[in-house]
């Protein structure tokens, strides 16, 4: 689109010349650091068609008002794929959840393109696992012959 | 000032003139070529669009560690939503909004879980340097070099709002001002005049140091 920028402002070209300086030094002094950038990358393995995506519809980071003088409370962290729930309990100690409707499922906790862990949940849907210690994580549940994975987030 | 409204030509044909890059051009394409099974095209995304993610999140302010994984989050959730984008051709403004919101949440929940650094990938990256950095340690490129760090230096004591707006534009290539926008939470139409005062601004503090 070429919408944005007017120029009979004889300054328009020097402040298009100082913005590309900009750019310039930015590419030099703060670029995207390689090791990132070969994440991203690799991200591509994470690309999965035939996995539903289980939206995060409540994260006590947002959604929940503060308690006063609280420390190390809990995140908690609901997704939902059609009628599947699934909440989450993070604290330093690691994750605690349960999937609703109660049923068992076998969960990988993702870590990003490398990494992952797998845990199970038990016929009441419940499961607990370590906590990943950095990075986002998502978890990757398989039951009832579908795969449902939760939407990526920092822990 | 006048409010300008007729296009100068010869600025359009300026390679940094907005909107006639190619890259963003092709940006539904790739997006649709991933969808297929493209490893090739969803690499040139991740190049094409990873200096505006990462321009977001410098934006912002974050710490290094929290800024990595901000980072990480908007790349592998954009590779989980492939396919689900609505818009594939504005995969830029998702991607700026979808960091601008974890950057958020960042800021706002920064008494919550200490991330600790990732000392491997900290040190991994440390130890990679760019063409353009390597090129700054010959001596010819000295005088180049200090002209841009007293840029840069003048850039990063301008005010907040500045600071913010021009870290967004000033990453490459350009971003569209939709971008921009999903980036900072500014209207479009704000964008310009912003920028130019913003731009002004970096100029006085410039020609006070005798610099320019």
């Amino acid at each position: 689109m070429n919408d944005h920028i007017t120029h009979d402002d004889p300054g328009s070209a020097d402040d298009a010349l100082l913005e590309e300086e900009l750019r310039q030094a930015a590419a030099i002094l703060d670029a995207v650091p390689a090791g990132l950038l070969q994440l991203a990358v690799e991200a591509y393995a994470l690309h999965d068609l035939d996995a539903r995506i289980a939206e995060l519809t409540f994260d006590s980071l947002v959604d929940a008002i503060p308690v006063r003088g609280a420390v190390d409370v809990p995140r908690m962290l609901t997704f939902q794929a059609g009628g599947l729930t699934v909440d989450v309990e993070v604290t330093k100690d690691g994750l605690m959840g349960q999937v609703l409707p109660p049923q068992p499922a076998g969960i990988e906790v993702l870590n990003g393109p490398r990494q992952t862990a797998a845990l199970t949940a038990d016929e009441l849907g419940r499961f607990t696992g370590q906590a990943p210690t950095s990075g986002p994580f998502a978890l990757r549940l398989s039951t009832g012959g579908e795969t449902v994975v939760t939407e990526w987030l920092r822990a | 000032m006048r409010a300008g409204v007729i296009p100068s030509t010869a600025y359009h044909d300026m390679p940094y003139t907005r909107g006639e890059v190619v890259d963003r051009a092709d940006v539904g394409v790739l997006v649709q070529s991933a969808v297929d099974g493209d490893a090739a095209a969803w690499k040139a995304l991740v190049e094409g669009l990873s200096p505006l993610v990462w321009s977001v999140v410098r934006a912002h302010r974050l710490s290094d560690a929290d800024g990595h994984e901000v980072y990480q989050t908007v790349w592998f959730r954009f590779a989980q939503h492939l396919g689900r984008i609505r818009e594939p051709e504005k995969a830029g403004s998702w991607l700026a909004s979808t960091a601008r919101n974890e950057c958020l949440k960042t800021l706002r929940g920064l008494s919550r879980l200490t991330v600790t650094d990732d000392p491997q990938l900290l040190d991994r990256v440390s130890e990679d340097r760019t063409p353009e950095q390597s090129l700054l340690d010959s001596e010819e490129a000295a005088a180049q070099s200090e002209r841009i760090r007293r840029l840069w230096q003048e850039f990063e004591e301008l005010g907040e709002r500045c600071r913010q707006l021009l870290r967004v534009l000033m990453s490459s290539p350009p971003p569209s001002y939709q971008e921009v926008s999903a980036a900072l939470g500014v209207a479009v139409g704000s964008i310009g005049p912003l920028r130019q005062r913003c731009l002004r601004r970096l100029r006085a503090r410039l020609d006070a140091r005798g610099t320019t």
